[in-house]
């Protein structure tokens, strides 16, 4: 299914999809008071941009540093060139340490690479323990957005689905009675964990530590009380220093739902007495990427979902409908880089507004790429013949300045006389749920002409 | 993927490396963080305040260490279990370190104070460190979390924070904004969600 397709089925249900638009706006407007309340945000921006982008250029040096100090500190690194071998490593040290009950919190990487699956079919169990994640678990569903895993749910779906799971009472989505028994579910798991796993969001190439950044503090429930620590992080993830976590920190919670921190942002080193502690560093078409010279900017991302808070498609379809565990603007140009062909609609599903590239806090050139992929798609895969026509006529009609004007003409003149039948008709896909506007009587450059 | 052989650990590092040695752009120099264009006119003990109220913590200025558990012992009345890190109130707990052996006790704990030498004012974000924690566990465990911390040690942004714990050599340690919370349902703000439920903060 494409884009377009699975986004109309998300726009039947057109009381929720207003809601997510605006639920989503809200939170993109939380980010911009914050960020506008930070002196030299855009210094801070450029900071990002240029940190990340030099790491990219020296990645290898600093994973090997980044190796070195994590064994220095007693922590036991692992490589992984895909999803598959990843969960073939974590699944090893599972078995090695008779692991049958695991705790996870929010990682998008083994979302990637599809880890529950993999070992629930080894007979472990495995509870995602951010609210939001547990939820989308429950439901047997992927997470929509990077950050609020579970903005397509309502409450009153929420409620039924615990009522079915954890014997909730009724309460009409009563959002403060959910969480806390959720709270008390996740307790029992927290408790009861032969290991936890979390992903990573600043792995710390001379100190070797990493940062896992939660609201919850699910992370921290997690790899405190288990006697086994497994973080899986991609490549991408490397910073050189410490200190310039103080540029990150400051940008990832603003960005993402205007928060100045997240509650907790845990900095690992070492494992606690008597505990391991795991990393497992995953390439998983991340090299690939790298040597694109257009695309590999993507690999700067932070994760905080702002371009998904701020896209006016992604608001309106979901994220379901980009069919990919990143899903919106920065989905759609890492998604083509996996699978062109499964994900070639992607790049379409864009205005090129502008807008994701403007809130990035690592100035990721969104749009452009957007636009680059459009380029390849179109020469690499077959295009609609309705397509493949239509831009040959209109490419005609832009070269040839009198074609233009007459074609103009006609347009006007139809769309000021002709039925509204015949104007939407089934061939005009602009006529779809929306009225053109009535055509004016001059063009642009009559007007122009005509001026006094 | 590829037909490249994965059972050998070595052999996907050096492939992965190789990669990324051949993939590369050509160097790019790494930024200078110049913390003068982030100044501003802000007080940093108001700023602090009004930081941590946001992300939902209390913040009570206080006197004197006894003043502190003053106040503490009327809020959190007999009945509690609680437990202080800080140095001569060892009266004020009401289990000894070694009860948090058990999973049981650790998970009854309500009242847990502990104190902080750094505190950053545009965030309202507290660095609770390995060498002042007996268990890395307790903050998020507690129901309630209790943080002292002095005004001396605030500092204005994250820059300056991480200035002053390069020095330290910290096997873990965290900075801490407000309670736990999510808005995971409908995006509605839920205070107390996997950590603690509470967290108040004595400024001294
Ligand atoms: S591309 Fe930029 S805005 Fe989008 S999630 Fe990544 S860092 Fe955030």
């Amino acid at each position: 299914m494409n884009h377009s397709e699975a986004a109309t089925i998300f726009n039947k249900n057109e009381k929720k999809v207003n809601w997510h638009d605006k639920a989503l706006w809200f939170v993109r407007h939380k980010r911009d008071k914050s960020a506008h309340s930070v002196e030299g945000w855009e210094e801070l921006r450029n900071l990002g941009q240029g940190i990340k982008a030099h790491t990219l250029s020296n990645l290898d040096n600093y994973l090997i540093q980044f190796e070195e100090n994590a064994l220095k500190n007693g922590v036991q690194v692992h490589w992984a060139q895909d999803g598959d071998e990843h969960n073939r490593i974590v699944h090893s040290i599972l078995k090695e340490h008779n692991a049958k009950k695991v705790v996870k919190s929010k990682s998008m990487l083994t979302e990637e690479c599809h880890l529950n699956p993999y070992l629930e079919a080894d007979g472990i169990e495995i509870i995602d323990t951010d609210l939001g994640e547990r939820i989308v678990q429950l439901a047997k569903e992927t997470p929509s957005h990077i950050v609020l895993p579970a903005i397509h749910k309502t409450k009153e779906e929420v409620d039924e689905l615990f009522q079915e799971h954890l014997g909730t009472k009724p309460c009409g989505g009563d959002p403060q009675y959910l969480t806390g028994e959720a709270r008390k579910h996740l307790r029992e798991k927290f408790v009861n964990a032969d290991a936890a796993i979390t992903g990573v969001n600043f792995a710390i190439a001379d100190t070797g530590g990493f940062v896992v950044c939660t609201n919850e503090g699910n992370a921290d429930m997690g790899a405190h009380l288990a006697p086994v620590h497994i973080a899986c992080m991609g490549i991408e993830k490397i910073i050189p220093k410490q200190e310039h976590l103080g540029v990150f920190l400051r940008l990832l919670a603003r960005s993402a739902t205007g928060q100045h921190i997240t509650t907790y942002s845990s900095h690992f080193k070492k494992p606690r007495k008597g505990t391991k502690m795991h990393i497992v560093i995953v390439d998983n078409g991340r090299t690939e990427q790298l040597s694109r010279p257009d695309f590999r900017a993507s690999l700067q991302c932070i994760r905080c979902g702002a371009c998904m808070n701020t896209c006016p498609i992604y608001r309106r379809s979901g994220g379901h409908s980009y069919d990919a565990t990143i899903p919106g603007p920065i989905g759609s140009i890492l998604s083509p880089g996996k699978d062109l062909t499964k994900h070639s609609s992607l790049p379409f599903a864009s205005t090129l507004c502008g807008s994701c590239s403007d809130v990035c806090p690592v100035k990721i050139d969104i749009h452009t790429q957007l636009y680059k992929w459009r380029q390849i798609i179109t020469k690499e895969t077959k295009q609609p013949y309705v397509k493949v026509m239509s831009m040959k006529m209109m490419g005609d009609i832009f070269s040839k300045p009198t074609k233009f004007e007459k074609v103009g003409k006609v347009a006007r003149w139809s769309l000021r006389n002709l039925p509204k039948g015949i104007i939407n008709s089934k061939p005009n896909v602009w006529g779809k749920e929306r009225d053109l506007p009535s055509g004016p009587v001059e063009s642009f450059d009559e007007w122009y002409k005509n001026r006094k | 993927m590829n037909g490249i052989k994965t059972e050998n650990k070595m052999s996907s590092r050096d492939a992965i490396l190789s990669r990324i040695k051949t993939n590369k752009p050509d160097l790019l120099e790494l930024p200078i963080i110049n913390v003068d264009v982030f100044a501003d006119s802000r007080n940093i003990v108001d700023e602090f305040v009004l930081k941590v109220e946001v992300s939902g913590g209390h913040v009570i200025k206080a006197s004197t260490t006894d003043d502190i558990f003053n106040q503490i012992n009327t809020m959190f009345p007999e009945g509690k279990v609680k437990y202080t890190t800080l140095e001569n109130t060892a009266a004020f707990n009401t289990v000894d370190f070694d009860t948090f052996k058990s999973q049981k006790a650790l998970e009854n704990l309500d009242v847990l104070v502990l104190e902080s030498d750094l505190g950053v004012a545009e965030n309202g974000a507290i660095w609770i460190k390995d060498t002042t924690l007996p268990m890395r566990v307790l903050p998020f465990i507690t129901k309630h979390l209790i943080i002292v911390i002095n005004q001396t040690q605030l500092v204005p942004f994250m820059h300056q924070a991480y200035q002053k714990i390069a020095t330290e050599d910290n096997d873990f340690g965290v900075f801490l904004a407000g309670p736990s919370k999510t808005a995971d349902i409908e995006q509605s703000l839920v205070i107390g969600a996997q950590g603690a439920l509470s967290l108040t903060l004595f400024l001294r």
